[in-house]
This record gives C-alpha cells, sequence and structure tokens, in this order.
C-alpha cells in the first residue's frame, strides 16, 4: 500500500476546451461576453437594442443558445446582426465545444465581439466556462431582490450585473439599490448597470463600455 | 451540475498517476473540493462509482473533503471562516474583502497497491 501525492487541480474536459476558446479568442482579439439570466428577464432584448449601435463601428456576432427554436437568432438577424443558434435539445447550459464548432461557422476572425446568450437559467450555466473575457447577468425589476441571496453561484460568476426594465419602476414595489446591494453581498467587485431595453435608459452607458472593452482587447 | 464530467476528470488523473508509479490498484481516491464550487457531493460519488467500472480503480472509494469558504479582510486583515455566501468580514463587517479559499477544485492523493 503506497500514497501517492497528487495536488493537482481537477480540470473536466469543459474546461480543457474553454482554455483552447479563451487561447483563440485572446490570438484573434475577440472580445467575448457570456450573457446569463433567468428566462425572460430581457437577454435578446438587451442584444437587439445594443449591438446595433456597436456594430456600426465594430463586427459583432452572437451565438445563440435555448432548447429548442430559432427565435433568437432570428431576432438577432431582424436587428442586423449576424447570429448562430444552438438548440441543446434538452441541456440547460451550453458548453465550450459546442461554442468552438459553432464558431467555426462564422468563418471569420475579423470578429470584434461575440456574445453567447446562454440557455436562460441562474444555475448551471455559471459553471461552464465558455473562455469568455466577462460574464453578464441581468436580472430584471419584476424579479425579487433576494435573487442574488438565493442564487449565489451565479453572482459570484458575474463581472458585470445589469438590472433591465427599470422603466417599470412606476408600477412596481421593487427596491433597485435592494437588489444591488444583495448583489454585493455576494461579490462586491461587480460592475452594475441599470438599463430599460422599452425606453433606451442606461443603454449608451452600456455600449460605451462594452466599446471600451473591445479596444482594451485589441491592444492587449 | 456538471459531476459527471468531474468524476471522469479524477478518475483520468487517478489513473494517470497510479500508471506513472507502477500502481496496479487504486484504493482511495482523495478530493478537496471547495463549498462554492457548486459540487453535489452525492451526485459526484454516484457518477464516480458508474465510471470506474473496468478500471484499476473500480473497487476504490471516493473521498470528498468539502474545504470551507474563508476570506482575508482588507480592512481589519482578520482571516475568517464563511457561513453563508456573503462575502462579509465576520469580525469588523467590511465587504472589502478577498475569497483566499472555497473555490477549489483539486485531487489530493491516492492510495494505491
Amino acid at each position: 500500500m503506497a500514497t501517492i501525492d497528487i495536488n493537482e487541480k481537477v480540470l473536466s474536459k469543459n474546461d480543457l476546451d474553454a482554455k483552447r476558446l479563451r487561447d483563440f479568442f485572446a490570438k484573434e482579439k475577440i472580445y467575448t461576453i457570456n450573457v446569463m439570466s433567468s428566462p425572460g428577464s430581457g437577454k435578446t432584448s438587451l442584444l437587439e437594442k445594443v449591438l446595433p449601435i456597436i456594430a456600426k463601428k465594430y463586427n459583432v456576432a452572437v451565438i445563440e443558445g435555448d432548447l429548442e427554436t430559432d427565435n433568437d437568432k432570428d431576432r438577432i438577424e431582424r436587428a442586423g446582426i449576424k447570429a448562430l443558434q444552438i438548440q441543446t435539445g434538452g441541456a440547460c447550459h451550453l458548453e465550450a465545444l459546442e461554442i468552438e464548432k459553432k464558431f467555426s461557422i462564422f468563418n471569420d476572425s475579423k470578429i470584434d465581439l461575440l456574445i453567447i446568450e446562454n440557455v436562460g437559467n441562474l444555475v448551471c450555466p455559471s459553471e461552464y466556462d465558455l473562455g469568455q473575457d466577462e460574464n453578464f447577468v441581468l436580472l430584471s425589476t419584476t424579479e425579487g431582490e433576494d435573487k442574488p441571496l438565493k442564487y449565489p453561484t451565479m453572482i459570484y460568476a458575474c463581472d458585470t450585473f445589469i438590472v433591465n426594465k427599470v422603466d417599470l419602476l412606476p408600477y412596481l414595489d421593487f427596491d433597485v439599490e435592494l437588489l444591488i446591494d444583495n448583489a454585493k453581498k455576494i461579490k462586491n467587485n461587480i460592475r452594475t448597470f441599470k438599463i430599460s431595453c422599452k425606453s433606451g435608459e442606461g443603454v449608451e452607458n452600456l455600449v460605451d463600455y462594452i466599446i471600451s472593452k473591445i479596444e482594451g482587447k485589441k491592444i492587449t | 451540475m456538471h459531476e459527471v464530467g468531474i468524476a471522469q476528470s479524477i478518475l483520468d488523473i487517478a489513473i494517470d498517476n497510479a500508471n506513472k508509479n507502477g500502481a496496479k490498484k487504486i484504493n482511495l481516491i482523495s478530493v478537496n473540493i471547495g463549498k462554492m464550487s457548486a459540487v453535489d457531493f452525492p451526485a459526484l460519488d454516484f457518477a464516480f462509482n458508474a465510471l470506474k467500472e473496468g478500471t484499476i480503480a473500480s473497487e476504490s472509494k471516493l473521498e470528498c473533503n468539502e474545504i470551507e469558504l474563508k476570506c482575508e479582510c482588507f480592512s481589519c486583515g482578520a482571516v475568517s471562516a464563511l457561513e453563508g455566501y456573503f462575502s462579509i468580514c465576520p469580525k469588523c463587517e467590511s465587504r472589502e474583502v478577498r475569497i483566499i479559499s472555497g473555490d477549489e477544485l483539486n485531487i489530493a492523493y491516492i492510495d494505491v497497491e
């Protein structure tokens, strides 16, 4: 009987796939954002609002993830942005290998910004690295202020926290500052934005931020 | 949620190390899993036991050690264990903290023969 010390990080196959993707995105200087939220928080609406502005100056592509339908891909294309759809069938999250395969279809390494709109789910997507530069987590004013406390692993994975549907605040008993405070209890250094895809409030700030990150990656 | 992939990876690393050291049989695999890694231990154990069949680890046991969430406070300097998921110093309630343990996923050692 003998003991062999290993002390090695356990990397799942997805971690290895994601590392390859991350290296590729770094080499090609493609800024990549993984967008996550519950179903219905407004991920696709956010992209429809924000991406056409960014696409005036930059080459933007979207990979959509849902169990079924091409609906979200179609919406993004109608907004004038190139998009591809992954239909997972039953999987509740996207994985790096399918992103890698889908991206190769674009066959366009001059892309400046890749958005991955993940499957609507506040649990599993945060656990699968997709080689992204940052994670956007969206939460809307029609959800509970305590959601960050109920789904801490998603907030822990979050870099940029976006509160959507602020145009509805006059009709709701919703405390935005409490929501943000709850998110910061889990992760203090998250960046925050308050927006409305309907009224356009806050969209310009978010666009400016994303552009600064696209430019930032080009000089790395 | 990704317990099957993790179990496979644990097995692969354990078997690789056993083979490199000339071992014929693995009896125990010890892993350190941080609380924030969101790994479900029963699911991991179930997946591990299903995957180990037909390998030199077929009779091995998976030992999962949960590593607690700990933070270092930039305000008061204290190093403390965190009860829940709040990144708040239990001593002075500052939020200027750095998580120093709790999201690892490591294979520590294996017992072989």
